[in-house]
């Protein structure tokens, strides 16, 4: 009778679970050998991510997407038949932005195809999905009880961000006369948006940044701060949720995931 | 990924292009405290005058630390005397009308220098500058009574920049 000590064993058992690894590791007969980790079975290739290059044509089209972006918005909110009542002026002054924006839509594609670019004549889908969409579904929610302020509130930020973005781009464009035309429209928007802060909170009260004196919070102002801010938009809208709190969205200017690339295409 | 050149200082041209900014921005604080200092202005209005003047000390104190030595400090008095006169009286909108007007062209102006400034850090900074203006023209506008497109629209011509004072 053999007999085997409890070191045999061991010694025995670890030799046999090195043997097992080993023959993992190494190569199969019929299995296609695959740039992955060396695994057991077929794994798909992996693709990388196509090599992308932020240029002033890639830039511009990022510029043009949020142009359409904010025609859609007031598109959708002149659909919204809001506009009514103390609220008609309002809806005068929508008509006049969405134009505006409708000629820097074509300025901006104007420049893309002198550099060359193709133009971008749809909105940003990345923005339009993070934060237009749930902010109009919030606006056009049944229980929302003030849809039409809201819509100027949405109004108000995408100017914000419209702004903050080409003043953004100032120092990604290589080209002077570039940054010149992007702030050209910068200008147009950081006036929008002071019209639009001054419908919400009108008089001399709205120009400068003030607090509310029973939330805490700070009200909106037409001039927020000695220098044009580049810091990220909190938006307030929709109805009041069981705990009274309301929901916000966080918008921040487009970034390498938002970006109008030359592959991105309108759907 | 391939990303844009990181941010370029100002060059020799630029820092002289910044320092007219400079007493540009200055200019418009001095106007600022004349336009404070008249009794036909109540305690908010006042208020709101003393903010700006002192966005446009914070333009000007901004664009000397980027200018370094070039930076003289001083108010351009071309632009000074330019809106100073209009800057008197007892009609109140007449002298808001003068500040917008002065908003408007110191952003035409900051305008312009984007177009010229070689270095994208002293284009980044005018360029918030320049936003903060235009806001400040609106804000005028609306206070005035000015119909929209007067609030909305820029039709002032730019300062010709003076430099290698």
């Amino acid at each position: 009778m053999n007999r085997f000590s409890r070191r045999d064993v061991l010694r025995l058992g670890g030799v046999s679970a090195a043997g097992i690894l080993l023959a993992a590791c190494g190569k199969q007969a019929g299995v296609e050998e695959s740039k992955n980790v060396k695994s057991i079975g077929v794994m798909p290739e992996t693709e990388g991510l196509a090599n992308v290059e932020v240029t002033d044509i890639v830039l511009l089209r990022t510029a043009a997407s949020l142009e359409y972006n904010a025609i859609d918005t007031y598109d959708a909110a002149l659909g919204l038949g809001v506009f009514a009542g103390a609220f008609a002026a309002a809806g005068d002054i929508a008509k006049r932005l969405r134009d505006d924006h409708a000629g820097h839509a074509n300025a901006i594609n104007g420049l893309i195809t002198e550099l060359g670019g193709t133009p971008f004549t749809c909105g940003n889908p990345r923005l339009n999905e993070i934060y237009i969409a749930p902010a109009l579904a919030l606006i056009t929610d049944a229980d929302n009880e003030n849809p039409a302020l809201d819509v100027v509130v949405l109004a108000h930020a995408l100017e914000n961000l419209a702004a903050q973005t080409y003043q953004g781009v100032v120092t990604l464009l290589s080209d002077r006369d570039l940054r010149r035309a992007a702030m050209g429209i910068g200008q147009d928007e950081a006036r929008h948006a002071a019209v639009l802060a001054q419908a919400l909170n009108p008089g001399i009260a709205g120009v400068l940044p003030s607090v509310d004196a029973d939330t805490g919070k700070p009200n909106v102002a037409a001039v927020p701060s000695a220098f044009g801010p580049l810091t990220p938009i909190s938006v307030t809208v929709g109805p009041v949720n069981a705990d009274g709190t309301r929901n916000s969205l966080i918008l921040e200017t487009p970034s390498l995931n938002s970006l109008a690339y030359d592959d991105v295409v309108c759907a | 990924m391939t990303l844009p050149a990181s941010v370029t200082p100002p060059t020799k041209a630029d820092r002289e292009l910044l320092a007219f900014a400079n007493s540009a921005e200055f200019a418009a604080r001095d106007l600022y405290a004349v336009a404070a200092s008249l009794a036909l202005f109540n305690d908010d209005e006042r208020a709101m005058l003393v903010g700006f003047h002192d966005h446009h000390r914070a333009a000007g104190q901004s664009l000397a630390g980027i200018v370094g030595a070039l930076a003289n400090n001083v108010r351009s008095d071309a632009v000074y005397n330019a809106f100073r006169g209009r800057l008197q009286g007892t009609d109140k909108n007449a002298v808001l009308d003068a500040l917008r007007e002065l908003e408007n062209t110191l952003a035409s102006t900051h305008l312009s220098l984007v177009g010229a400034l070689e270095g994208s850090e002293g284009a980044a900074l005018v360029a918030s500058i320049l936003n903060i203006e235009a806001r400040q023209s609106v804000a005028l506008a609306i206070l005035t009574g000015r119909v929209l497109d007067d609030a909305l629209t820029n039709s002032a011509v730019a300062l010709s920049p003076v430099v290698g004072s």
